[in-house]
């Protein structure tokens, strides 16, 4: 079990490491850098500039600013932000925070809308409900995220029942805590909707193929014949034999919390990771990009971790097969 | 209907829904570029059959819209004189594949027409609608094919090779996979220079997208070469002295033929799509070249939002388009249906 | 008689795989030794697992040898260069056992047929055609199955076709790994037939590998019997199958229900 684990982890941390290194070599063999918009700038005076470039070792070689960096990132210091002026660390935790409210919300209603409806959607395979609900599936599967995002906002903008954009309303400060959470969450619908519509249809086929298939399994059929009962039946034994690909999609999921959002943010105006990142980039603010990149890839990483463990513990071939080497 | 001919039949409307933008100097009135000062963000026009009196036209006609007086965005139509619609009329220079110089355009006016209205600039938004379609589609269709180019070759080398060769291949390829795509494009198309001409811009887009979507088609490609390497038929040949490169040529690349396929009917939407999202940031194809993306731009601004919906129409383009490669894509891989395009369409 | 082909004291080994104790090498063919006459059949005969079909292929230049020579044309193929193998490989061919995977599904028969000329020579393709139609007539096909694909052919025309693509070159030396085992038993009777009269018209030499012991009874000259990698007992067919000596063969024997004609149609031979 142990030799899994340090297995794994190695490996999630060789792609950590290369995902680094991967995000500095772009960045720093990027024509133009920060400093060189900055010397464009006749606010800033020579001396002022050279002063900052000897700070941010901008001029030593590219292995000296990698290993720098990298030390710095071990102990928790992401590095400094040339736009904002701060650390790189806090920036980004708060808007990694109001990006993983809107994703953790969508992802948790999609799962809970996708795992029934597969069920239900399985059980009667082929037949006018199934046919139905495909049919609404693949109507939200060919539209766009783009195209859903701007849609809704033209729909919400011309019926003024929902706030369009944003995260808060103006005078947010000196709402009582109830008026507050309510104003959130009125801006969160939105957006929310654009994500679970993205992700729903998907999800949906998968957990219908995966329980269409766990339900021709003979065991079941026999399980049928000795009288346990059909819901007992489908969630308890069904769901179980079509849990592995299901598994790897939360992994999945879980994986793409801090990254899937990033059109929508942009498109609502949440401030998110997303539109964070899309700033620094446009700003060339290296060490925020690297860190939103890490982070992100972070997530990534240990989505699928945190799915390979889930795996393991959920599947027991996987865990003879671990066993045997 | 069979497989094989539903297969024919959806061929046949995506390359109909091709060509009919590759021809967007023949179905659009107007060139995409030619501003109209006097219709700034005029409203679609709308087309009557019947006109005031009741009576029953066979021709389409339209009535002339015009500002009103004293306002900047708001018309009305002049419902004293009836425009006939005009087919085939000879209006502004086209190149056709950027070769063949015609005039000819299916319909027009003799006042303007905006079918789907105008822009800021007062550009008709038709016509920007179908060349933004070839600056898209186009740079999806390259895009797709230097990824699974790329990724062809990598899965070929790495399967065919293997060893530590295929090892180190497949932990790059990982990496790329971990990284999530969309940073991935952003930071590679913004850490090059951002302010380019629209040619160079429309390119370097193209590149970026193509550098990004290898892993996972190499990864295929890999599989069944590593397979394919094995069949009885390939160590047969290798026995009568085959080189390799007649292995690759004459029996393994073309197993791979299916799924290459499958991948670019996946691809290509999703890059178009990639286009029309850089675009839409401002990191993809600038003004005054259109493309459905940046055509979407303006919708950031609120007021466009709440008072010129028309501008939103552009988003609704690509559909028809996904729609045909959605529906190429599951009938290329027959029953498997699900796997693949849900691991693709549900965020790569 | 000069043998057609000498092995002495061949091994091959499989490496482990991974770091460590993940998958240990092993050991598939321990220091064989044999030769084979030209015209004549060796029988190589062992169970599934003995090793019989990685000397095969050992043979046949499609896997590197660890140690050992194979003495054929004067020249040791275990040392040479795949480029010098080259010029070599049209004398020495192998069948594999099932068609269904060693012909290409997507080709058609004359196309198949004809490879190894595409790949020797450079011949025209009419002429590689001809050839093709000329070998298929010897195979007992007629030129009709040129354009046919390999899923319309019975499992017994496949393997004609695979015999055929083996005879196009000319080899001396054929080798024949489980050929008939994929067959039915009556189509088993008609390919073996077909392989002794082949060998009469070209005095082909043959290594034809197999597990079943009435088979080898039916074609061989001599018999080796294999078990873990090595050879042990060989010798002339007959005396093998009357008074077999090692436990191996022994079990092999019973398992194979070898009525007294078949032996009595070796000693014919």
């Amino acid at each position: 079990m142990t030799r899994f684990l340090v297995r794994r982890l190695a490996h999630a941390a060789f792609l950590l490491l290369g995902v680094s290194l991967l995000a500095f070599l772009f960045s720093t063999l990027a024509p133009g850098n920060y400093f060189d918009e900055m010397r464009l700038n006749p606010q800033i005076s020579a001396e002022r500039l050279s002063a900052l470039r000897a700070e941010y070792q901008v001029d030593r070689p590219m292995a000296v600013r990698y290993a720098r960096w990298a030390s710095a990132l071990l102990h928790g210091d992401l590095g400094f932000s040339f736009a904002y002026n701060t650390p790189v660390a806090p920036l980004l935790w708060t808007r990694a925070r109001n990006t993983l409210l809107l994703t953790g919300t969508a992802t948790v209603l999609v799962w809970i809308l996708a795992l029934p409806l597969g069920v239900w959607s399985a059980e009667r395979l082929g037949r006018p409900a199934d046919v139905a609900l495909s049919w609404a599936t693949a109507v939200l599967l060919i539209i766009p995220d783009l195209t859903l995002a701007l849609g809704l906002l033209v729909l919400a903008v011309r019926s003024e029942w929902l706030p369009t954009g944003g995260m808060v309303s103006v005078g947010f400060d000196g709402f009582s805590a109830a008026h507050k959470i309510r104003d959130v969450a009125l801006h969160m619908v939105l957006p929310v909707t654009v994500l679970v519509a993205a992700a729903l249809p998907v999800l949906l086929r998968h957990v219908r193929a995966a329980v269409a298939e766990a339900l021709e399994v003979p065991f079941l059929r026999a399980a049928e014949g000795h009288g346990i009962s059909r819901r007992r039946l489908l969630y308890r034994y069904a769901l179980a034999a079509a849990a592995h690909p299901l598994i790897a999609l939360f992994g999945f999921s879980l994986g793409t919390l801090l990254s899937g959002s990033l059109l929508v943010e942009v498109v609502m105006s949440w401030p998110g990771l997303g539109p964070f990142l899309l700033e620094a980039i446009l700003a060339r603010d290296l060490y925020v990009v690297i860190g939103g990149v890490l982070l992100s890839t972070l997530f990534l990483v240990t989505g699928n971790f945190v799915a390979d463990l889930l795996l393991y513990w959920a599947d027991p071939r996987i865990r003879s097969e671990a066993a045997g080497r | 209907m069979s497989t094989r001919s539903r297969l024919l039949l959806c061929v046949a409307v995506l390359a109909a829904l091709h060509l009919g933008v590759a021809c967007a100097g023949f179905f659009a009135p107007y060139d995409p570029a030619a501003q109209d000062r006097e219709h700034p963000y005029a409203p679609p026009m709308r087309l009557h059959f019947v006109d005031g009196q009741g009576g029953l036209h066979l021709r389409p006609f339209f009535y002339a819209q015009a500002l009103r007086s004293g306002s900047f965005d708001a018309y009305e139509e002049n419902r004293t004189r009836a425009i006939p619609v005009k087919f085939f009329i000879s209006g502004a220079p086209y190149r056709v594949l950027g070769v063949l110089p015609l005039r000819m355009h299916l319909f027009g006016g003799d006042v303007p027409v905006y079918l789907l209205g105008s822009d800021g600039y007062g550009r008709d938004l038709l016509s920007r609608v179908l060349f933004g379609g070839q600056v898209s589609l186009l740079a999806g269709l390259i895009g797709a094919g230097l990824t699974l180019s790329i990724g062809l070759c990598i899965g070929a080398a790495a399967g065919f090779w293997g060893g530590w060769k295929d090892e180190a291949l497949m932990r790059v390829a990982e990496l790329f996979l971990a990284l999530p795509w969309i940073y991935l494009l952003f930071a590679m198309r913004a850490f090059l220079p951002l302010a380019v001409p629209p040619l160079k811009a429309f390119l370097l887009v193209i590149m970026v997208i193509g550098a990004v979507g290898w892993a996972r088609p190499a990864r295929m490609v890999r599989g069944i070469v590593l397979s394919a390497k094995e069949r009885d038929f390939v160590r047969a040949a290798r026995g009568f002295g085959a080189s390799g490169g007649y292995l690759l040529r004459q029996h393994i690349l073309p197993e791979t033929a299916s799924v290459v396929l499958t991948q670019a009917a996946i691809l290509v939407p999703q890059f178009v799509l990639a286009e029309m999202t850089l675009s839409f940031l401002g990191l993809g194809v600038p003004e005054p070249v259109p493309s459905w993306g940046n055509m979407l731009a303006s919708l950031q601004h609120y007021n466009v939002l709440v008072s010129y919906w028309w501008m939103y129409l552009p988003a609704l383009a690509m559909v028809p388009f996904f729609l045909g490669y959605l529906v190429l894509a599951s009938l290329l891989q027959g029953s498997r249906g699900t796997s693949k395009i849900g691991e693709v369409f549900g965020g790569v | 008689m000069e043998p057609v082909i000498r092995v002495e004291n061949l091994v091959k080994r499989h490496a482990g795989r991974g770091f460590g104790r993940r998958a240990p090498g092993f050991t598939a063919v321990d220091s064989v030794s044999f030769s084979i006459l030209p015209g004549t059949t060796l029988a190589l005969v062992g169970e599934s697992g003995s090793g019989k079909s990685s000397l095969a292929l050992c043979l046949a230049c499609l896997e590197r040898v660890t140690a050992g020579q194979i003495w054929f044309e004067g020249r040791d193929l275990a040392a040479l260069e795949e480029k010098e193998l080259r010029a070599v490989r049209p004398k020495l061919q192998l069948v594999f056992q099932d068609p269904a995977n060693s012909l290409n599904p997507r080709w058609a028969v004359g196309k198949i047929v004809a490879e190894p000329l595409l790949v020797q020579a450079r011949i025209a393709k009419r002429e590689r055609d001809a050839r093709a139609a000329q070998v298929l007539e010897r195979v007992g096909l007629s030129a009709e199955y040129l354009e046919r694909r390999p899923q319309e052919l019975s499992g017994g025309q496949r393997q004609r076709v695979a015999i055929a693509r083996a005879l196009i070159l000319e080899p001396k030396l054929l080798i024949l790994d489980e050929v008939l085992s994929a067959l039915d038993c009556s189509i088993q009777a008609q390919i073996a037939n077909l392989l002794v009269e082949l060998q009469r018209t070209y005095g082909l030499a043959y290594l034809f590998v197999t597990h079943d012991l009435r088979m080898a009874a039916h074609l061989a000259d001599e018999i080796a019997v294999m078990s873990r990698g090595k050879i042990v007992e060989q010798g002339a067919a007959e005396k093998i199958l009357r008074h077999a000596r090692c436990e191996e063969t022994k079990s092999l024997l019973g398992a194979a229900s070898l009525a007294p004609e078949a032996i009595a149609a070796v000693r014919e031979r």
